[in-house]
């Protein structure tokens, strides 16, 4: 089977016509915009305390540990209702350019939460105490704001190619 | 009274000007709706997440009261470019929005949520830990942000819902 022919099944199956024609859609789309605010609102809160500018009153490690189970919350959740409006029209996604650029931005968010999580977070005990965070995290913290605010862009533009 | 608003609004220069922009300006029309969107993060990022605190359901390491004058301004000042960015398609497409029932529908939501979102702020901005001070304060805070999460949680989901009204009306 070619990646088209399963395109065009997916885009066939009963739960995507359930989906893609009825209010579903519109419902599942505002779920995915909620979940997508409430990765925006504690990803931020994050990231702005590992640059110094929010809740600096509280560990890095508490502030991290409290909301990034919160972003991921609103990660999977924007994720699963993101796959159920792609099975709608797979095809015409996979070859919108906004939406390629989004998949790209949103690995490389991955990545950098990766190399935050093994490198600066893993040691956090040898400079929390310090109250200074090092660079690279800081570095990673705004890369981080960047890329989420290129995700929502390219995931709107998404909209407009169709 | 509504119809004289839009008609006056969609035969104002300044929505030539503004649908100019839109149709003209390469990706105009993503990029503010981009910041509408990155506003209700700040939005959730700050009075969701007070309420969400309120409740004993999430960052517990953080004190309320501390976090409603910290955060609550951040909603307060997020209103700016949500109400800038929304009001450039309202000035676009004026029709499309006084005439539609879930715009209303919005708006009907999104006053009693800043209302209660003052009722929130003012007081704990002279006494930080006014909420925490009696039982009744600490139960009516409670009920004031079940309340208010759903608000927001609708407001946005209305604000999506906008360009479907005819799924709800028709």
């Amino acid at each position: 089977m070619s990646l088209d022919e399963f395109w065009d099944w997916l885009q066939n199956t009963d739960l995507a016509f359930q989906i893609g024609a009825t209010w579903w859609f519109p419902l599942i789309e505002s779920i995915h915009v909620i979940a997508i605010a409430m990765v925006l609102g504690s990803i931020l809160t994050v990231d702005l305390r590992l640059l110094g500018l929010a809740a600096r009153a509280y560990p890095v490690s508490a502030v991290s540990r409290e909301l990034t189970r919160w972003t991921w919350a609103g990660f999977i959740l924007a994720a699963i209702t993101g796959l159920a409006m792609f099975i709608t029209r797979p095809a015409a996604y996979a070859d919108n350019t906004a939406f390629q650029a989004k998949l790209v931005l949103l690995a490389l968010a991955g990545i950098n939460v990766a190399v935050l999580y093994t490198g600066a977070m893993r040691r956090i005990d040898s400079w929390e105490e310090t109250n200074i965070v090092p660079t690279a995290a800081q570095v990673a913290a705004a890369v981080s704001i960047l890329i989420w605010v290129g995700v929502v862009l390219a995931g709107r533009w998404t909209g407009h190619l169709q | 009274m509504l119809a004289s608003i839009s008609d006056s609004v969609a035969n104002s220069e300044l929505r030539t000007w503004v649908v100019y922009l839109l149709s003209n300006v390469p990706g105009l029309p993503p990029i503010v709706q981009t910041v509408h969107i990155l506003a209700l993060g700040a939005v959730m990022g700050s009075i969701v997440f007070v309420n969400l605190r309120i409740l004993g359901l999430a960052v517990p390491a953080q004190s309320p009261g501390e976090m409603i004058k910290r955060l609550l301004p951040f909603t307060w000042w997020a209103l700016l470019p949500l109400f800038v960015s929304g009001l450039v398609f309202i000035i676009a497409r004026p029709d499309r929005y006084f005439f539609n029932p879930v715009f209303g529908i919005k708006f009907a939501l999104l006053v009693p949520a800043l209302i209660l979102g003052l009722c929130l702020h003012l007081p704990s901005r002279r006494e930080p830990a006014y909420w925490e001070k009696s039982a009744i304060r600490r139960s009516l805070v409670r009920s004031m942000a079940v309340v208010s999460i759903v608000l927001w949680l609708s407001v946005m989901m209305a604000g999506r819902w906008i360009a479907y009204s005819d799924y709800l009306f028709w």
